[in-house]
């Protein structure tokens, strides 16, 4: 035993973190629809953005890719989280096409990031709001849809 | 291919099976044979540094990780599900 110790003891150490943090266990997904909408949004506004004064579209687009980008970012945290962290093995199985909602959905967001695509963004906030309706069913609360009232005109999933 | 590694755990997310500053030894060699499953104790490269925890989830081929103290612990919502590839080996010993 003791020769194991002093072997043990031979090796070289590296540090391993088992750190902190308190799972909260609030989860919604209102957040990522908010980022599905600006990403819509802002692909959007890039597809009808008019020529003129370069520096000044040159200006625009910039703004708006980077707002695009972020919220892509955004809702791809939002749903990783929703993913890894709230559904359980029970609701893949309830739900048998969550986890290829999840996969075409990110998918979706990845392209969004690298186009100016209606179809794609389109894509994203359809994907997140199939999600919102499987997470509330999962909360036993009726999900159900209402216009919203923001400039992409499309739909937000609330529940009862 | 980690034969046999040393780690200083550091954190309290995996007590009482593992408690602060505890040495412990990983392998991957019984992950030559088999795939990493649902209970293993694993050390894993993430972000930088190197974690250990449980494997509590598997989905398509990927790990999710957790502390066993639920109350002072990061899991895999800040990293995401962890790729085989990241796992450096099985906590087989601790002192």
């Amino acid at each position: 035993m003791n020769i194991i110790k002093s072997f043990i003891k031979l090796l070289p150490e590296e540090e391993a973190l088992a750190h902190c943090d308190i799972p909260c266990g609030i989860y919604d997904p209102y957040v990522a629809q908010r980022a599905a909408h600006t990403i819509l949004r802002m692909t959007q506004l890039l597809t009808d953005i008019k020529s003129g004064d370069p520096k000044k579209m040159a200006h625009d687009i910039t703004r708006m890719t980077q707002v695009k980008e972020e919220h892509v970012e955004l809702l791809e945290e939002e749903l990783e989280t929703l993913r890894n962290d709230y559904f359980k093995d029970e609701h893949f199985k309830t739900y048998a096409n969550l986890n290829e909602l999840f996969n075409k959905t990110l998918k979706a967001a990845s392209k969004a990031r690298q186009e100016i695509n209606m179809d794609v963004a389109q894509e994203v906030l359809v994907g997140t709001q199939d999600i919102a309706e499987i997470f509330f069913k999962t909360k036993n609360v009726q999900p159900f849809r209402v216009k919203s009232v923001y400039p992409t005109g499309g739909e937000i999933v609330l529940h009862k | 291919m980690t034969l046999l590694a040393k780690f200083k755990v550091i954190g309290h997310s995996m007590e009482p099976e593992i408690k602060n500053d505890e040495t412990v030894l990983a392998t991957n060699i019984f992950y030559w044979f088999k795939r990493p499953k649902i209970g293993d104790i694993v050390a894993f490269r993430e972000a930088g540094g190197i974690l250990v925890k449980r494997i509590t989830k598997i989905q398509d081929g990927n790990y999710f990780l957790a502390g066993d103290n639920q109350q002072d612990s990061l899991d895999s919502r800040k990293f995401g599900l962890i790729p085989r590839e990241k796992i450096i080996g099985k906590i087989i010993y601790k002192q």
